[in-house]
């Protein structure tokens, strides 16, 4: 099941060496690239349907034509390389394994969209990412792939590595703006989209660094090669992080649209120690979690996620066995959006803590059937109310678990009714 | 006028400014939009989510209103229950971990919180978990005390001190629940207009050292006056009470919107100006060193102005235009010189390009429009030919004794009309108590020439004479009210055209030659 475009260097020993990546092929799209014109590549992208890699799925060649014409301000590219989203670890390995791969990537997009300083914002908790990630743009200077002539075609590029201070919401686009501008990380209020007023107030196009290390293979393979992979609305290939209670945890990169079951049975090597499934979290700890049931029918792609009342995500895939607590595990993800609610909106801010005592509560044996439907309308009360989507983050899948567990819940309320017959032991 | 546009609001069709965000543009015609952290002079930053609004086949369907600007067309939505719940959620949220201390809070009868509670929650508290503790009565700097559990974090006072002052001395540090207004280490208040923070803030999470704990809110009585801290003439509230037993005194002066003249602000020096409207008074008439009745006073300095010899009165640039009529009415039956010598008020360098002044006076430009010659050279030269000066307020000594003039002052009747107990009115043979600004209504002209009048906020328990009305007993013939009016009207040709009463809220423009004009 398993593909290998964009991890095709990651097992090649030294391949984040400008040597040995161009050996296998590293900046060979340039000459192909600079031949035509910019309008072209985007062209180019919009026909792969390449969607953003950051969790939200959104068109990415439709994202840069949503770039002003004519404006006489520069056009700056951000790449998002903060992710912070728990259960997320596929641009780790893009960082650290092939960075020449993203840096390729992002002279494809600067040229496509008239950029010429670009910004890679790394999350600061990743510092050997950020150590090769930065020796291999010195390399790419050295060479001539950056600077002020790109690979002697004429065209001038910058990128700079901005390193986050660790903050989850610094991987929301406008949060990530204001950190790169110096300021503490909280969401832009928008309109205006970054698109037309992003970084120091120029238009500015924000991708995941899966999505822009995938243009160097669209590029030198055209977009029906790319669309060869994946499902018609969601084509292509990505780079699944397996994780939790599974025989094989690992970062898998696979087409899309493959059913969700059989990539944990025959990717991941199945549940572990022979237990149940209990649940899976299909893309990162924000989207609502699936029971085994509808796991059955779920495949990997934006639609079916959608359509199971899920999100596709970033691509984290968590599974749960039959011994996981869903309490706890609600408590454990709401004090991790608590702890990294910026503060800036009053839902979100008073909402979390609001939630996460509730759960502590309830966990101690204090709580009761009274709280567990407040918890339920806080979800409602919180969610969507807000600048930026941090707090849907955590109410939507805690939505789900009190809806999909709720006798779990229930059993740790005093006031339960006795017929439930539940004993916590 | 400015263009208006048409639009809904809950179904019917209303008329409203362009140019303005869906709050203000519906204060004006009495639609209220629940918000803290939206000012108008701070901008929208969109973070307290209370106005938030539904727009109908609207994309996205609910927005800030803060952020929204009116257009054509716009179907808004306020009385939806989807709006209503949000509000009444919000206020739920704002709330769990407000400390709800009103008893002991000085915000306490104009505290947003409690304004929005009773109109958009009134909901018994759903709270059954420890509260979030932060810290309380931080002295922040500049008499700013400051209490973080009481704080909505609306970041009104942050972006006063980044976009107002420039100052920057506060931000809001730490994350989600814990997130608090903090002062830049090693840092406090610094500067000017600090307070203004205690009036910014929509709850009690600012209060003023000064005021806190002196006066329930709803007590006092809120009268509008203009301060005289200074030639800006800013508009200011009058915050006084009578308690039982007690005099009327003035617990704070607020500034009242005046986009013409000061916007929405006041410096604190004006602010803390009211003080002196409380303490330092003359509070008796004196003739020489003994207690007398006004009557008594204003009689033995009305013989002697009678026998004075080249009678010289001193103006002071702090008396009403009225006021000045008067004088100068007195001065015209009397024979006497009339002086506006008043350097001591002036502090050069003070001014601040912003709201503050280098005169300390508020009506200079009226001495300048009735003609009252101000010259040190005029002042000294009648000083040395008279035998008698007449100070209606006038603190010759307002920046301590003076050497040069101590021999002349000491060889000649002084009679100082004063609001205060000075120096300057202990060393005169006979001092008559006033009504200070506070307490007389009048005109006065700003620095940009433009003309504001005031009423009478404050009424003493024993009100000392208006200087209009001392005039009057010590011989002047300009005390009528109509009278005055009339002689105002000849004085100033714009005022000519119009009524007293239609001087418009945001006061009257003379043009460059009406305010210059010398027409002594």
């Amino acid at each position: 099941m398993e593909v290998k475009i964009l991890s095709a260097k990651f097992d090649i020993k030294d391949a984040h060496t400008l040597k040995v990546a161009k050996e296998h092929g590293a900046y060979s799209g340039l000459d192909t690239l600079f031949a035509v014109a910019p309008v072209v590549i985007i062209d180019l992208v919009k026909n792969s349907g390449l969607r953003g890699r950051g969790g939200a799925g959104f068109p990415a060649g439709l994202k840069w034509s949503f770039l002003p014409k004519g404006l006489d301000k520069p056009v700056y590219l951000a790449v998002n390389s903060d992710e912070s989203e728990p259960a997320t670890f596929k641009d780790r390995y893009i960082l650290t394994r092939d960075p020449h791969m993203l840096i390729e990537g992002i002279i494809i997009c600067c040229y496509a969209i008239g950029c010429h300083t670009a910004y890679i914002y790394i999350r600061g908790e990743y510092t050997t990412q950020v150590k090769v990630l930065q020796k291999a743009i010195d390399e790419a200077y050295a060479a001539g792939y950056l600077g002020e002539d790109v690979a002697g075609k004429g065209f001038q590029l910058d990128v700079t590595v901005h390193r986050g201070a660790g903050a989850y919401i610094c991987g929301e686009e406008t949060a990530l703006l204001e950190s790169i501008e110096g300021r503490k990380g909280q969401p832009r209020s928008k309109p205006p989209f970054p698109a037309v007023s992003g970084l120091y107030g120029c238009p500015t196009i924000i991708n995941n660094v899966q999505t822009i290390a995938s243009l160097p293979f669209i590029l030198q393979n055209g977009a029906d090669a790319y669309k060869a992979y994946g499902t018609e609305k969601s084509p292509g290939t990505h780079l699944f992080g397996i994780s939790g209670h599974v025989a094989k945890p690992g970062l898998y990169e696979l087409p899309l649209g493959l059913p969700l079951l059989e990539v944990i049975d025959r990717v991941a090597g199945g549940v572990w120690r022979g237990r149940q499934l209990k649940a899976v979290i299909p893309g990162g700890s924000s989207t609502p979690v699936l029971t085994p049931e509808e796991a059955k029918t779920a495949t990997l792609d934006y639609e079916s996620m959608a359509a199971h009342k899920t999100m596709f995500g970033s691509g984290g895939i968590v599974v749960l066995d039959e011994t996981v607590d869903v309490v706890k595990l609600v408590e454990n993800l709401i004090d991790f959006y608590h702890h990294e609610s910026c503060g800036q909106c009053t839902p979100c801010r008073e909402g979390l803590g609001w939630m996460l005592k509730i759960v502590k509560q309830l966990l101690r044996g204090e709580g009761r059937m009274a709280d567990i439907e407040l918890l339920r309308e806080l979800c409602d009360n919180i969610e969507m109310k807000t600048v930026c989507v941090l707090s849907a983050a955590c109410t939507m899948p805690v939505r789900s678990y009190l809806d999909k567990f709720r006798h779990e819940f229930v059993a740790y309320a005093i006031d339960r009714p006795q017929e439930t017959g539940l004993n916590l032991g | 006028m400015a263009e208006m546009v048409k639009l809904f609001v809950n179904g019917q069709e209303v008329e409203v400014e362009s140019g303005k965000n869906l709050i203000d543009a519906f204060e004006v015609i009495g639609i209220e939009i629940p918000h803290f952290c939206y000012h108008p002079a701070l901008g929208s930053d969109g973070n307290c989510r209370m106005c938030l609004v539904g727009i109908e086949d609207g994309r996205p369907p609910l927005v800030p209103a803060c952020k929204t600007p009116v257009s054509e067309g716009l179907k808004v939505q306020l009385d939806t229950e989807k709006i209503k719940k949000i509000q009444h959620d919000v206020m739920e949220l704002e709330l769990i971990n407000h400390p709800i201390d009103c008893p002991v809070c000085d915000q306490a009868g104009e505290c947003k919180l409690q304004d929005y509670y009773m109109s958009y929650d009134h909901q018994a508290s759903r709270m059954r978990v420890p509260q979030v503790v932060k810290e309380k009565k931080m002295d922040l700097g500049c008499g700013v005390i400051h209490d973080q559990e009481r704080c909505v974090l609306c970041a009104r006072c942050v972006r006063f001190t980044r976009l107002i002052t420039k100052t920057g001395e506060l931000g809001i540090i730490n994350r989600s629940d814990d997130a608090r207004v903090a002062l830049f280490p090693g840092r406090s208040l610094d500067n000017r207009y600090a307070l203004n923070i205690v009036d910014l803030c929509p709850v009690g999470a600012m209060t003023s050292k000064d005021f806190r704990f002196k006066q329930r809110a709803w007590f006092l009585k809120r009268d509008k006056g203009i301060c005289h801290g200074c030639s800006m003439g800013c508009n200011i509230f009058i915050d006084h009470n009578r308690e039982k037993y007690k005099d009327d005194l003035i617990y704070r002066f607020r500034p009242r919107l005046n986009p013409e003249v000061n916007g929405y602000f006041i410096c604190d020096e004006g602010r803390l100006g009211y003080h002196r409207e409380n303490e330092g008074r003359l509070i008796s008439a004196r003739i020489g060193t003994e207690e007398s009745s006004a009557d008594q006073a204003l009689q033995t300095a009305r013989r002697r102005m009678e026998g004075a010899d080249k009678l010289l009165i001193l103006l002071s640039p702090n008396c009403s235009l009225e006021q000045m009529l008067a004088i100068q009415a007195l001065a015209a039956t009397t024979g006497a010189t009339v002086s506006g010598f008043s350097d001591g008020s002036i502090k050069n360098g003070d001014a601040d390009g912003y709201l503050i002044q280098d005169d300390k006076s508020a009506n200079r430009a009226g001495l300048a429009l009735l003609g009252v010659n101000t010259s040190p050279e005029f002042f000294e030269s009648a000083l040395q030919r008279t035998d008698t000066l007449v100070s209606f307020n006038n603190d010759l000594f307002i920046t301590g004794p003076n050497q040069a003039w101590a021999k002349k002052l000491g060889e000649i009747q002084i009679i100082a009309i004063s609001t205060h107990d000075t120096l300057f009115s202990r060393q005169a043979g006979i001092a008559i108590p006033t009504a200070s600004y506070t307490e007389y209504a009048g005109s006065v002209i700003n620095k940009d020439g433009i003309l504001q009048t005031f009423g009478q906020a404050v009424c003493k328990n024993s009100a000392p004479l208006d200087m209009i009305r001392i005039a009057g007993l010590l011989g002047g013939t300009l005390t009528d009210p109509e009278a005055l009016m009339q002689a105002m009207k000849r004085k100033i040709p714009a005022f000519a055209a119009i009524e007293t009463d239609q001087i418009p809220e945001k006061g009257l423009k003379l043009s460059h030659n009406e305010a210059a004009h010398v027409t002594a």
